[in-house]
């Protein structure tokens, strides 16, 4: 049962954007996602006006005074499990706007946060990959059975250097038992 | 037009010679000094000699002992500065909202920033900042630090029920799946008919003016530009262009071409997304998507001409930073080809789709007198018939030397305003296309000092949504002293309070977006 939830949630999460005083950047790079040219909606991400209905709350902004209160509420107001994910830089720290004196700085002050997308704005693409790892690590693949083998000296790992913004999964609180399961499997 | 050639200066000096003060040339045509009250007068005076006499902006200084305020007044054919002061101690100046409705808005932001008391304003109270915010401090005064400012608690919540049954408050915002942005406007419907509607704005509010103050010229470039998301070229153009006016720098020729082809850009692909957005808040899903496909050749543009499909900060003080290349303008040329030949497709859609024009047509009408009384901008104001446009009235840039058409409809409504849009997207290819065609040859960017002597300056572009205006005041450091943005959505807003009332409350979506909203912008 558990497995055919997780499933579920994997192929079809559900959305909810928040922004809690963004400069519209990133905002309109979410709604370019659904649009033709980029079409998120080909893994099932469906994006969702209420917050009660929705898996995944995706917030940019650097989180205005008035926001704060509004975006603990909407956080509060989802159903468990529930995962947010910061797009952009002020999403992640505040970004040039940090020390403004209406500005909290950065969700993480406000709401426990899963993923950062970071970017001023993030790419379609980056957020696209974010999204997409963000479910990677909620159903990670299987571990294969695989022969033993005698050990080998290890090969100094070479070091592919990203072309798009990598977003960074970040272990919090709520999503910590599934984070680790993924990190067990990898190994 | 009436009144097209008055000379507004001749009006001011017969009517109130002796008592003001008029200093050509300075922060726009001249700037009038007053006192005592007597800003009013000048006022009366511009607005029976001038029907199109409107607010662009107040601007709030702090400066020292006294708080200055500035009134820059737009006419038909010159802008000028009124000037008059208050001493800190007891900050009340008489309001002008009964001379010029529109300048309502314009009030409660100084009021709430400043601490500046507008005598016999409709109504007095927070407008940006948030309802906890303590009694007393006001951010953009000097003395103000920023991290030494602590919110009140919040009061505990009580559920007010209103007392009529039949009339209604519903909450619109700021969440809310019809806005992109926190803001939240509190609807009172009799039935179905919208009976009053009541803003409030300043979920955006990021205090953007005060931090422009602790950041260098250069610095500010890159901050300015992040007030809007969408038209952020404009803004990043806007700031140098007012910085360049203080240093008396020229640009050369070549970068004020190439100026005009990243803000043409910009133009289209905003005007693109509002067309696109507006099918989506009627309900015509396809339109949105169809529009969105096509701005995306555009968002490719931007990165090919400039380096980033949002943030480019193409814009620097002395020119532009990047040139364009011989090789990349096939690729401009064909990809805004592509673009007519998609547009009478719309404009058909815009014609004939019964859907469209139900949920458009005759809705949320704007009269041109009403447009002019509340100081409309941009395609609002020239969907009312009222033919604004900074390009034309005081051309800047390369602006001067381009041909384009302004495009100008009467009726009013929402159909109307999106009309306008829909014929610009062709202007700006136009625009575009003569901007490659004519590029000077020369240098693309001159260097610039990076300590800006003492002085102050205005001024005005024409961004997607309207009259976009900056004022720098600086103090011969790296730092500005003063930097004041007005965006056009700010003041458009009032258009919007004005034509829900009375309409079916169905009817707010389509007549909102057709504003072109954008909320970053109105709180900065």
């Amino acid at each position: 049962m558990a497995n055919t939830v997780t499933w579920a949630r994997v192929k079809s999460p559900w959305v909810l954007h928040f922004n809690s005083g963004a400069c519209n950047g990133c905002d309109i790079e979410i709604v370019a996602l659904l649009t033709p040219k980029y079409d998120v909606e080909r893994f099932g991400v469906k994006l969702e006006p209420s917050p009660r209905h929705a898996d995944v709350l995706l917030t940019t902004g650097c989180v205005t005074q008035q926001c704060a209160e509004r975006l603990k509420r909407v956080y509060d107001q989802m159903p468990q499990p529930k995962f947010v994910v910061a797009i952009g830089a002020c999403a992640c720290s505040g970004g040039v706007f940090a020390g403004n004196y209406n500005v909290v700085g950065g969700v993480d002050k406000v709401i426990p946060v899963t993923a950062y997308i970071p970017g001023c704005p993030p790419r379609p693409e980056a957020i696209l990959d974010g999204v997409v790892k963000l479910l990677n690590a909620l159903n990670p693949p299987k571990p294969k059975k695989q022969p033993k083998q005698e050990k080998q000296p290890e090969l100094p790992k070479e070091e592919v250097k990203p072309t798009v913004a990598q977003p960074e999964v970040v272990a919090s609180q709520e999503v910590k038992p599934v984070i680790e399961e993924a990190k067990d499997a990898k190994q | 037009m009436p009144n097209s050639n008055i000379d507004i200066i001749n009006v001011i000096e017969s009517k109130l010679k002796d008592k003001v003060q008029i200093q050509l040339g300075q922060l726009g045509k001249a700037a009038i000094v007053t006192n005592d009250g007597l800003h009013r007068d000048v006022l009366k005076a511009m607005v029976e000699a001038d029907e199109k006499t409107a607010v662009s902006a107040i601007t709030g200084l702090d400066l020292g002992a006294n708080l200055g305020v500035l009134y820059h007044i737009r006419t038909s054919n010159a802008f000028l500065t009124i000037r008059a002061e208050v001493p800190k101690d007891n900050p009340k100046i008489q309001t002008i909202t009964d001379i010029i409705p529109g300048a309502v808005f314009h009030e409660l932001e100084v009021a709430d920033l400043l601490g500046v008391v507008f005598e016999g304003h409709p109504s007095p109270g927070h407008f940006v900042l948030s309802e906890y915010w303590p009694q007393g401090v006001y951010p953009l005064r000097k003395d103000v630090k920023a991290n030494e400012i602590k919110l009140n608690p919040p009061p505990p919540e009580e559920a007010k029920q209103p007392e009529d049954e039949k009339v209604v408050k519903i909450i619109i915002g700021p969440q809310h799946p019809a806005l992109l942005e926190p803001e939240k406007f509190a609807v009172t419907v009799d039935g179905e008919t919208v009976t009053k509607v009541e803003p409030r704005i300043g979920y955006v509010h990021r205090g953007i003016e005060k931090a422009t103050e602790s950041r260098t010229y250069l610095q500010d470039v890159y901050l300015v530009e992040r007030i809007c998301g969408i038209c952020n070229s404009i803004h990043a153009c806007s700031f140098v262009e007012t910085v360049e006016k203080i240093l008396k720098t020229d640009v050369p020729p070549r970068a004020k071409y190439l100026r005009v082809v990243a803000l043409e850009l910009n133009r289209l692909h905003s005007h693109l997304l509002t067309l696109g957005h507006a099918g989506l808040e009627i309900g015509y899903e396809t339109l949105f998507q169809y529009f969105w496909r096509d701005r995306e050749p555009i968002m490719d543009l931007i990165e090919l001409t400039s380096g980033n499909r949002v943030y480019s900060s193409l814009m620097t003080v002395g020119g532009v930073r990047r040139d364009l290349k011989d090789s990349d303008i096939p690729k401009i040329k064909a990809t805004l080809e592509d673009l007519r030949n998609k547009l009478p497709f719309y404009r058909q859609v815009y014609e004939d789709e019964p859907s469209l024009k139900m949920r458009m047509r005759n809705v949320g009408i704007l009269k041109r007198e009403d447009a002019l009384k509340l100081c409309v901008v941009g395609p609002v104001a020239r969907g009312s018939g009222v033919d604004i446009d900074v390009r034309k009235d005081e051309p800047y840039e390369a602006y001067g030397e381009i041909p384009f058409k302004e495009i100008v409809y009467t009726a009013g409504d929402t159909w109307s305003r999106m009309n306008v849009r829909m014929d610009e997207v062709e202007e700006s290819i136009n625009i575009i296309e003569y901007a490659i065609d004519h590029l000077p040859t020369g240098p693309f960017r001159v260097k610039a000092p990076r300590v800006v002597p003492a002085g102050e300056a205005v001024n005005r572009v024409e961004a997607p949504r309207g009259e976009l205006f900056y004022y720098v005041k600086s103090n011969g450091t790296v730092f500005p002293d003063r930097v004041k943005v007005r965006t056009p959505t700010f003041a458009n807003i009032p258009a919007f309070l004005k034509t829900a009332i009375g309409e079916n409350i169905a009817d707010i979506p389509p007549n909102f977006v057709s504003l072109d909203p954008c909320f970053s912008c109105t709180d900065r």
